[in-house]
């Protein structure tokens, strides 16, 4: 069953470069989160590991469902421009997505090697995190921007709770209220003016 | 430990009141922060929370440097509004974002767990994008949000760095692998080195990003350029210092892996910097980028000195640059009042004892920030590059060790070439207009210009030898 949010973890992010709508691409990232939150909480269950079990259950809340929301509610404030064209075209997003992840089985062979658990998860979050940059590289517009920023601290709590068995828990709650902050200054940066291009 | 966090706490909350009434009560609020930190050297080590916080020495040492530069910039923002055009609402979010980027550092800087450093560090990054916001310019918009993902990148990579760190060390240490002092004392008998090492790598990589080395020359200078000039003096003074002690740290530990590589690695990566910036800085134009690359200059030199195994020298050029940088930055923002930004002539015009006392001071801190005697710098660098020729001296690498340290002299000696001319422009030509300098700025220019000259006194030295 992890296998299986997982891989739809790292779906949802793959959907997301194709994307061209904002809204559909905060849905993707939804999406995301919620398999995230919900591998972490399976394997929390399965390693008898309760703060990874309430670092899951807050993953779902905030990420799968508050911030997304509220990105909604900050883009429909502003008026961000809902059509987010890619700039790099999808046939070679076709290629270039597989091509990634296959390079990165084969660059992080030497790590996964010395890691214990699951190793094929290690290398799906660094694959991840490949992912999320291309995000944040392939749109001018800032939204999807802020969309990749988010996928890549996805992609790192995944490598944190594959190749660790997960980090402190303190650590998770001082992450998560990095992010909440981050949304803050989001809002406070959003203006009219700076919305199309950056 | 709350003791060092309850002043930009009030800080924070004094930023909801009318900000003309309170803002020259802040580097008072701010100068409270020297009490626990001058009452700690008589003590030894200090750690709270089991071991989550250490206070030693190093932590001492560029905590007392950071709220020094702290309490100057706040004497600075009392008189920024007479600077810089800057709406009533921006002047309060900016104390209260340099409230939140302090608290932070703080935190990073008292931090021993790696990942309460990070924290630190990350909320101090998203502060920043506020108070790069608060000048209403276009560009600043733009540099806030390139400094929003560019940042946020850096950071990532130091996360992912600290993930893997914490993944070689986890088996044999459990949750204590996030202790660096922990670390530091179990590193040889990890397994892992291969993993913590690529760990280092990233965590390097990210921490070089966002101090503007090879191959991130620009993005920094960009940004200071378009923010207002206490951002550039806060990130050279305070932000550098806390990526700079968490630097000191996983090196220290990345020396027990493995000497050679951290050598190799971190010559390379600063070689390249240098090279790069000696010829960036040639070629500037104003006085922001100027200084802005100098910053790079010198924390590259820091990052050359503190691996080479000379701690004296880099936490001495740390020092004089902490105090020296920041007063330049606060000159800026008055040599470039109202907008104009010619290095021509700018030290023509002050005519009153404030303006002439300023003239000299500036003087005095653009020779000193180029290493010239009794500048501290020139002490470090005479300390540092004699400690890198004795470490050559007992290894088979003497003659790479000289060519090293040839080429960072060349490179030095460009800059110093670029310093000078420009000083020696903004002293004899352009046209004289009448200049205005007020006394906060002042005075948070001869606060660090007296802060600098102490730590040239003997137990400076002593001090900064025990460490």
């Amino acid at each position: 069953m992890v296998d299986f949010f997982i891989g739809l973890f790292l779906a949802n992010l793959i959907v997301s470069l194709f994307t061209t709508r904002l809204y559909r691409l905060l849905l993707w990232y939804s999406l995301n989160s919620l398999s995230l939150g919900m591998a972490a909480l399976l394997i929390g269950q399965k390693l008898n590991d309760t703060p990874m079990m309430i670092t899951g259950i807050v993953t779902i809340i905030l990420k799968g469902i508050f911030l997304p929301y509220i990105l909604k509610f900050l883009s429909k404030k502003f008026k961000l421009d809902r059509q987010v064209s890619p700039n790099i075209k999808v046939p070679y997003s076709i290629i270039l997505v597989p091509a990634v992840i296959v390079f990165t089985f084969y660059l992080t062979e030497p790590i996964v090697s010395m890691i214990g658990g699951n190793q094929n998860y290690v290398a799906l979050s660094v694959a991840a995190m490949f992912l999320s940059l291309i995000l944040m590289l392939e749109h001018k517009n800032v939204a999807p921007k802020i969309i990749g920023f988010l996928s890549m601290e996805n992609a790192l709590f995944l490598l944190g709770i594959s190749a660790t068995g997960g980090m402190p828990m303190l650590i998770e709650l001082g992450i998560f209220f990095d992010l909440l902050m981050a949304v803050v200054v989001i809002n406070l940066l959003f203006r009219k003016e700076e919305i199309s291009n950056v | 430990m709350f003791e060092f966090l309850i002043p930009p706490v009030i800080i924070f909350l004094l930023s909801f009141l009318d900000i003309e009434k309170v803002k020259r009560f802040m580097p008072i609020v701010g100068a409270t922060m020297l009490v626990p930190i001058v009452l700690s050297f008589g003590k030894g080590d200090i750690n709270y929370f089991n071991h989550t916080f250490l206070l030693n020495d190093l932590a001492k040492y560029i905590l007392l440097v950071s709220v020094i530069v702290g309490i100057g910039i706040s004497l600075a923002l009392i008189s920024l509004d007479k600077h810089v055009k800057i709406s009533k609402n921006a002047y309060k979010n900016f104390y209260r974002f340099f409230a939140i980027f302090w608290m932070g550092l703080t935190l990073s800087i008292l931090s021993n767990n790696m990942g309460i450093y990070w924290i630190g560090l990350e909320s101090a990054t998203l502060s920043t994008v506020y108070m790069i916001k608060t000048n209403s310019s276009l560009s600043a918009h733009k540099e806030a949000w390139n400094y929003m993902i560019v940042g946020t990148i850096a950071i990532s990579l130091i996360l992912f760095g600290i993930i893997l760190i914490y993944a070689s060390a986890k088996p044999l240490l459990g949750e204590d692998a996030m202790k660096f002092s922990v670390l530091l004392a179990n590193i040889k008998y990890i397994k892992n080195g291969y993993l913590f090492e690529i760990g280092f790598a990233f965590v390097s990589v990210g921490m070089f990003v966002k101090m503007g080395f090879f191959p991130m020359n620009l993005w920094l200078a960009n940004i200071e350029r378009a923010s207002f000039y206490p951002v550039a003096a806060l990130f050279s003074g305070i932000l550098e210092s806390a990526i700079m002690i968490g630097f000191f740290k996983f090196s220290s530990i990345a020396k027990e892996v493995n000497y050679s590589h951290l050598i190799g690695f971190g010559f390379l990566y600063t070689i390249l910097t240098l090279f790069i910036v000696s010829f960036l800085i040639y070629r500037v134009k104003d006085f922001m980028r100027l200084f802005s690359l100098s910053g790079i200059e010198h924390m590259a030199i820091i990052a050359v000195f503190w691996i080479s195994g000379a701690h004296f020298a880099a936490l001495l050029h740390f020092g004089a640059h902490a105090f020296l940088k920041p007063a330049l930055f606060v000159s800026t923002g008055v040599l470039e009042s109202g907008g104009k930004y010619h290095i021509a002539g700018a030290l023509k015009g002050y005519k009153d004892f404030k303006g002439k006392l300023f003239v000299f001071i500036v003087g005095l801190l653009m020779l000193a920030i180029v290493s010239l005697p009794p500048s501290p710098m020139f002490f470090s660098e005479l300390y540092g590059f004699g400690t890198m020729i004795n470490i050559a001296k007992n290894s088979n690498h003497l003659i790479l060790m000289l060519v090293g340290i040839g080429l960072l002299l060349l490179f030095l000696a460009i800059i110093f070439y670029k310093f000078i001319e420009v000083y020696q422009s903004m002293k004899y030509d352009g046209v004289s207009k009448e200049k205005k300098v007020y006394f906060s700025e002042l005075f948070a220019i001869s606060l660090y210009g007296v802060c600098t000259a102490v730590l040239l006194s003997p137990f400076a030295f002593a001090f900064l030898r025990s460490i």
